[in-house]
């Protein structure tokens, strides 16, 4: 085995190295199964590469964290958060500090850990008032793993909200992507270089015919770069031109295509706020219901932005901000609305002064939208279309709002006509015309122009 | 983003950039000469060669995309403290009364973010008044840019306290000098008014009120005054009147305006087995005399004797003395009338309308003898709306000539435009010595006085009425003041030093009103009305004696050519002239707007060489005459030809040919009231001249007739109890399986008929008498917008909702068998109305057909169909082919020429250009653009806000949950909302009656809307 791969290797350089023609003469016995098994070992070589990067893809996936997302909820987000302390420490950048084993251990039992004598253990203990962690024994390393994967994965989000959001791929919940995405690069570089020996290999197989005939060959270099003679062998195929010329129309097209209909589609728009205010706190931190503040989401067609009056019913005892900056964004509200926060008072006869808010989310005027239909009636989260906007330090446009993304959802959003008297009559009609299908929106009417533009 | 880059900061930044606002404005630069391309007829002559034009759209291309290349930011401002009850989107409605002593009626506000929007009848009410157009119009009276918008002194700005402080002193030396302080008001009933009077009587004690109706029902006052001690007019109760006679008197629309037509209604319903009987003597074809069973055609001075005539006849049957020896060419008719009364004593109205005092004397004689009064006439609860007197009127005119009036001051009335003797008026005015307009406009009358104190909108203001005795309504401010404005009780509590509006009137009431009912004030405001428990009857009063009023009118005689002035439904007496809805709205009779006319019959036109002629594109126009009485003369009125006008008479409207209304009311048709002699409306020795030109006339309505065809179904009570498909017999095809109806027959698929919904609407031709009201509140509701006169005349009238006028022709398919006459002649004949027509309206609106042939030929997939039986319209998609108007068999679509609202061709007649008459806008429905198609939507958003209550409540849709615009503003309930599968609604009853019918049914459109044949009691 050895001695034929040596063996081909040697017929393999000299084949593609050959200077003169007698030593072609000599590798030409062997020329053509070689360059077969030259072929060969280099798919060889791909397939291994991704075997192997294969494997390890697989050996990530045992620390899955969305089993540790499910786990956290369960167990461990009452006292934890990724960053920020609440009764036990923030854990975003936890396995940078703490090597897994001892991680493993201390989630395991802590107290076991601790009075082995570990040190770190102790100072924890000691650091958080000797506040008790439960020992969680029924974990398994790879439930301990992912739960790791899972912090790690929060962490690394919430570093990067702005990206996230530019892709537009879910933050919160899209965790199964991560292992997949970097193998692509490896196989991509293998691909480039096996073309690149490829094309090589035939440069010099024509060099050797021409060498044959008895032609001097122009140099390697010469050859690939006559860009003249490209030219030429392009324009005399009609076929090639007809061609490049449909996928260049094609491209010209799509762009054109993808820039108009991009006209007046505003996602990610995030403009900013008069008040740098944070939903990430108040929604996310805080867990305020959105209908607290946007209250005429379930009666009216729009939310409604809170007035101040709203912010007041907090704000008059949360005068303070978790940064020296949330503090001073609190003090617009009291500009706004005239509380003087050393008397605990509204200044009488003050004039108010409207905040201006920007607005994200724009309909245009031919669209009729109503929040109420969709929160009350159908039942729709806020995140459905706003996005995790409890994550969001700044608000941006979550969805496209063009009319394809309304009519997908009303296709594929099923009617919640449950223990809703309205819908009685209608559902049983619906079930009898339908058999067995989801009765979605659509089938309700919520295709038809009117029921949208009046 | 980053917060250095510029933006435009909404509206406000894009408006101050001059040549940005130019664009709006202009649609194109202002290189572009628009009109003259655009309007077609100047096409030929435009100097805009081809290649320029070309340039130009480049241009304006250009420029369009520059301007979108980035969307503007939009800011979106919260209250900073908002009041509990607003929800931002979503409608607030508040009880109120709409009463400015021509009109009154109950009515509910419909606000949107503290913008009254919308005004819908207030159904709790007992007593609603007229939900007529003009109450309907009234919101957007508000918005109106015309209004005063500060106080002035001899047309210089001033300051309220600076007016106030020069007003008390000068009241008080005019009332020191011994000189007369009048207050001239229209017809008023409000508690916190006659409160305030007495308050300023006992500061002042030369203070007189005077009231004042420019059209005067003082006679009628007058003539109750004598007989009953009390000035005071009957409420008439027409849900008991079972034979209803009207001399003169258009008592369903512009007669009173009190809403008559709801009772008058309820009595006209086939289905009890009778209905009752309504005879009509007049001149003009009026509303009423449109409805009524029988009309009888009458010169305007023949009024008076065809009531002595019936009053005879009566006493005759009464075996009470009867008055003189009458002959009228009428005897025949006023006999049978005469048997119909007296075998419906005390279940009988007759009613005029002249304000002639002997008239009127005669006619509560009449009333008396029937037993009337305490039956169907209540003058115990009597009606309180009108209160003008002439004689006062007349001696205060003659005061101020004489310089014995110190101060005036005027609040609602516009003498020097609505007074017979207004120029008089005008010089009188200058001898006051103080002369106060409390107006709303810089009007004929405010520009003659020396301070203009601008008036509240009723909108804005605190008031209360009393339209009928014990009956008490508020009216509550639904806006903030958009000016520096006050009302007639603002003014008068700062003169005399009280408090606020609100607190004063809260006294009154608490004082006056709730403590005699132990009311509550929050509930009667909540309400909008509060009505004391009515109290015994009155004594029957002893029978007046009329016997010189009726020898008086058997002496009179008619002379020469006669004329009789009457309102129109749109404009009534011309308050709100400067109102675009109205003007805009057709009147129901002549089917024309922005105008009014001098109404002759053919016969005297004939005579007369007066001519209506069409254009080639059917535009109306009209000869001109001079109309002299009395030696007053008004110039160039135009002249229509007017089917069941009486020969020998013509009729003329008030409420027109405004000087100083506004830029949209003024010099609309010609002035009345210079005519309008001693308060008379009938006129006699009337000299009309035909005078050079033609007047281009804005009328909708090109065919008058139904031609022969079957599209109102009528039939007469007696058919109709014999057979209830009488009239309405089903149309059936011959088809190769034999005879079948055409519902039957059928070129589409079968649509779902059952799933969910199906919105339909019934109409029913014999409620509907034509008012024009849904026309309005339709207009409101949908954002129609404006066009003018010149569209108009163009047949691009945009109304969603019209109503058609059909006269009955003498010609006949029957007659022209008998007669032998050839199918060409029978045809052509039927064209002409007959001279004494009987007359159909017709509500039409987009019929929603379920086959629909508009959907089919949209080329973009516009109009769609919905699966609740509605034809849906997205505008946006719309392309602007008009297919769908050219395949549309009922005429219902209507195309967008222009862009109403931005092109400045409309600026004077589109609210919707102005930053003001912006709020009017309904939220909810989009304002379409030029070049897309529009029509009705069945109220789209009002159904999907029904269906969206409901489903947020958890509960079906009830029946009679919410309506349509127009069936809300109806008071005769001739159009009915609902979903016809619902078995339990009255939607689905009404389309099993046998009444009903579609439209144009044999053409296979399977409407969603339908009508219920009307029917007449000829008995």
């Amino acid at each position: 085995m050895r001695n034929s791969i040596k063996a081909y290797i040697y017929d393999a350089l000299v084949l593609i190295f050959a200077a003169n023609r007698n030593s072609v003469m000599i590798a030409m016995k062997n020329a053509l199964p070689s360059s077969l098994r030259a072929v060969y070992t280099l798919l060889c070589v791909v397939a291994f590469t991704l075997a192997f990067h294969g494997a390890q893809a697989q050996e990530a996936q045992s620390a899955d964290p969305v089993l540790g997302e499910k786990l956290w909820k369960a167990n461990c987000a009452a006292c934890h958060k990724i960053n920020a302390k609440l009764i036990g420490p923030a854990l975003g950048q936890v396995t940078e500090k703490y090597e897994e084993e001892w991680l493993i251990a201390w989630i395991r039992n802590n107290v076991e850990l601790r009075e082995s004598g570990d040190e770190r253990a102790i100072a924890i203990w000691e650091e958080y008032n000797k506040s008790a962690m439960p020992a969680y024994p029924q974990f398994s390393d790879d439930d301990i793993r992912g739960l790791l994967a899972y912090v790690d994965q929060e962490y690394a989000a919430s570093q990067a909200p702005a990206e996230v959001a530019a892709d537009g791929t879910v933050a919160g919940g899209g965790a199964a992507s991560g292992g997949g995405g970097i193998g692509l690069l490896p196989v991509l570089i293998g691909l480039v270089v096996f073309l690149a020996v490829i094309v090589f290999i035939l440069v010099r197989i024509k060099n050797l015919l021409l060498i044959m005939k008895g032609v001097e060959p122009r140099s390697f270099v010469d050859q690939i770069f006559d860009l003249n003679k490209y030219a030429f062998m392009f324009a005399a195929n009609k076929k090639l031109v007809g061609l490049t010329f449909v996928i260049v129309l094609v491209f010209v097209f799509q762009g054109l295509w993808g820039f108009l209909t991009s006209i007046g589609v505003e996602q990610n728009y995030q403009p900013t706020q008069p008040i740098a205010f944070s939903h990430e706190i108040h929604a996310g931190q805080n867990q305020v219901d959105c209908n607290y503040c946007h209250s005429s989401a379930r009666h009216s067609k729009s939310a409604g932005i809170p007035s101040a009056n709203v912010c007041m019913n907090c704000h008059m005892y949360i005068g303070e901000g978790q940064s020296e900056q949330g503090t001073k964004e609190i003090q617009k509200i009291y500009a706004a609305i005239g509380w003087d926060k050393d008397q605990r008072a509204y200044i009488d006869g003050y004039e108010e002064k409207p905040i201006e808010w920007v607005r994200i989310h724009n309909l245009p005027d031919l669209a009729y939208f109503n929040h109420s239909q969709h929160v009350v009636a159908g039942q729709v989260e806020c995140q459905t279309c706003h996005g995790p906007i409890q994550e969001m330090e700044e608000v941006y446009q979550y969805s496209e709002l063009t009319m394809g993304w309304c009519i997908d959802c009303h296709r594929e959003t099923e009617v919640k006509m449950e223990g809703n008297p309205y819908y009685d009559k209608l559902h049983d009609q619906l079930a009898e015309q339908y058999k067995g299908e989801k009765i979605t929106v659509d089938k309700i009417g919520g295709l038809e122009c009117g029921k949208c533009h009046y | 983003m980053a917060t250095t880059k510029k933006y435009w900061k909404g509206i406000e930044e894009l408006t101050n950039e001059p040549a940005v606002q130019e664009l709006a404005k202009n649609e194109f630069p202002e290189e572009v000469p628009t009109a003259d391309f655009l309007g077609d007829n100047q096409l030929a002559n435009s100097s805009t060669s081809r290649r320029d034009f070309l340039k130009f759209m480049g241009f304006s291309t250009a420029a369009a995309s520059l301007a979108a290349c980035e969307a503007p930011v939009q800011k979106v401002i919260p209250y900073v403290v908002k009041p509990e009850e607003i929800t931002p989107g979503v409608a607030n409605y508040y009880a109120s009364t709409y009463a400015d002593g021509h009109d009154f009626a109950s009515i509910l506000v419909k606000t949107r973010e503290g913008r009254p929007i919308k005004i819908e009848t207030n159904k709790d009410a007992p007593i609603n008044g007229a939900m007529n157009a003009r109450v309907q119009a009234s919101v957007l009276s508000l918005y109106d840019t015309g209004r005063a918008k500060f106080p002035t002194k001899a047309g210089e700005e001033v300051s309220w306290s600076a007016a106030d402080a020069d007003i008390v002193k000068r009241i008080s030396e005019a009332n020191a000098a011994g000189k007369q302080v009048v207050l001239l008001t229209g017809s008023t009933t409000s508690p916190t008014v006659r409160s305030l009077v007495a308050e300023m009587a006992a500061q002042f004690e030369n203070t007189k009120h005077v009231s004042y109706d420019a059209i005067s029902y003082s006679a009628l006052l007058d003539a109750h005054g004598e007989a009953f001690g009390k000035r005071a007019i009957p409420s008439y109760h027409f849900d008991k009147g079972h034979v209803v006679v009207g001399i003169g008197a258009d008592f369903l629309a512009e007669h009173l305006n009190f809403g008559y037509s709801r009772d008058y209604i309820k009595l006209r319903d086939p289905r009890a087995g009778k209905m009752s009987s309504h005879w009509q003597f007049e001149s003009n074809l009026s509303i009423t005399g449109a409805n009524a069973d029988h009309r009888v055609m009458i010169k305007p001075s023949e009024q008076g004797k065809v009531a002595l005539a019936l009053y005879n006849a009566l006493a005759k049957k009464a075996g009470a003395s009867t008055i003189g020896s009458v002959t009228t060419a009428y005897d025949e008719q006023v006999a049978a009338v005469a048997n119909k009364l007296w075998a419906a004593q005390g279940k009988s109205i007759v009613m005029a309308g002249s304000n002639d005092l002997a008239v009127q004397k005669v006619l509560v004689g009449i009333n008396q003898l029937l037993g009337n009064y305490g039956a169907t006439m209540d003058m115990n609860q009597a009606l309180q709306v009108k209160q003008g007197s002439d004689s006062d009127m007349g001696a205060l005119l003659a005061d101020m000539k004489s310089g014995k009036v110190g101060a005036l001051i005027m609040s609602g009335v516009n003498p020097v435009y609505n007074h017979a003797a207004g120029s008089q008026f005008a010089e009188a005015l200058a001898k006051v010595d103080l002369s106060v307009a409390i107006s709303d406009r810089a009007d004929e009358t405010a520009q003659n006085a020396e301070y203009l104190l601008p008036a509240n909108h009723y909108l804005e203001s605190w008031a209360d009425a009393e339209p009928v005795e014990g009956y008490y309504t508020l009216a509550q401010p639904a806006i903030q003041k958009l000016y520096s404005t006050r009302s007639l009780i603002e003014n008068m509590l700062s003169w005399l030093g009280k408090g606020s509006s609100y607190d004063y009137l809260r006294g009154v009431w608490s004082s006056n009103i709730l403590m005699a009912g132990l009311g509550n004030w929050n509930q009667s405001l909540h309400d909008g009305f509060y009505q004391l428990p009515s109290e015994g009857s009155m004594e029957a009063a002893p029978m007046l004696d009329v016997s010189a009023d009726g020898r008086a009118i058997a002496q009179r005689k008619s002379e020469g050519f006669e004329l009789e002035l009457f309102a129109m439904a749109n404009m009534g007496d011309g308050a709100e002239a400067n109102n675009p809805w109205l003007l805009e709205m057709p009147d129901p009779i002549t089917r024309t707007s922005w105008d009014n006319y001098l109404t002759v019959s053919r016969a005297d036109a004939e005579e007369m060489g007066l001519v209506n002629e069409n254009t080639s594109n059917g535009a109306l126009n009209g000869s001109l005459v001079n109309v002299t009485v009395n030696g007053v003369t008004v110039e160039n009125v135009p002249v229509m030809i007017q089917p069941g006008q009486a020969v020998g008479s013509a009729g003329l409207a008030f409420g027109f040919g405004r000087a100083a209304a506004g830029t949209a009311g003024n010099g609309v048709g010609v002035n009345a009231f210079p005519l309008y002699a001693g308060s008379q409306t009938s006129q006699t020795n009337v000299q009309i001249e035909k005078v050079e030109g033609v007047h281009e006339f804005a009328c909708i309505q090109l065919a008058h007739t139904m031609m022969g065809r079957d599209i109102v179904k009528e039939t007469t009570l007696e058919d109709f109890i014999k057979d209830p498909l009488s009239g309405n017999e089903p149309i059936t095809f011959e088809t190769h399986e034999g005879e079948k109806p055409a519902s039957e027959v059928n070129l589409w698929e079968e649509f779902d008929k059952t799933t969910g919904h199906w919105w339909n609407l019934s109409m029913d031709l014999n409620n509907c008498i034509g008012c024009g009201a849904c026309v309005v509140a339709c207009q409101a509701e949908n954002n129609v917008p404006v066009v003018g006169k010149d569209e108009i005349r163009r047949s691009r009238d945009m109304h969603w909702i019209r109503i058609d006028r059909y006269y009955s022709s003498d010609m006949t398919k029957a007659k022209a068998k008998e007669e032998e006459v050839g199918a060409i002649d029978m045809y052509a004949s039927m064209e002409d109305p007959a001279d004494a027509p009987e007359v159909v309206f017709q509500p039409v609106m987009c019929q929603h057909c379920n086959h629909a042939p508009c959907e089919t030929v949209c080329p973009v997939g516009a109009t769609a169909h919905s699966g609740e039986g509605l034809n849906h319209m997205a505008y946006n998609r719309c392309i602007g082919t008009r297919y769908c108007a050219n395949n549309c068999p009922y005429k219902v679509r209507r195309f967008n020429w222009f862009n109403y609202p931005t092109y400045s061709k409309f600026t004077d007649v589109n609210p919707a250009q102005d930053e003001m008459g912006k709020m009017v806008l309904n939220p909810d429905v989009t304002v379409r653009a030029r070049g897309v198609m529009e029509k009705c939507t069945m109220c789209l958003q009002r159904i999907q806000l029904g269906k969206l209550e409901a489903k947020r409540e958890g509960r079906p849709v009830a029946d009679g949950d919410f309506t349509v615009a127009c069936a809300g503003a109806c008071d005769t309930n001739a159009i009915t909302f609902g979903d016809v599968n619902d078995k339990d609604s009255k939607v689905h009853a009404l389309r099993d009656e046998p009444r009903q019918y579609y439209l144009l049914e044999e053409i296979g459109t399977k409407p969603s809307v339908f009508y219920q044949t009307k029917v007449r009691n000829k008995a």
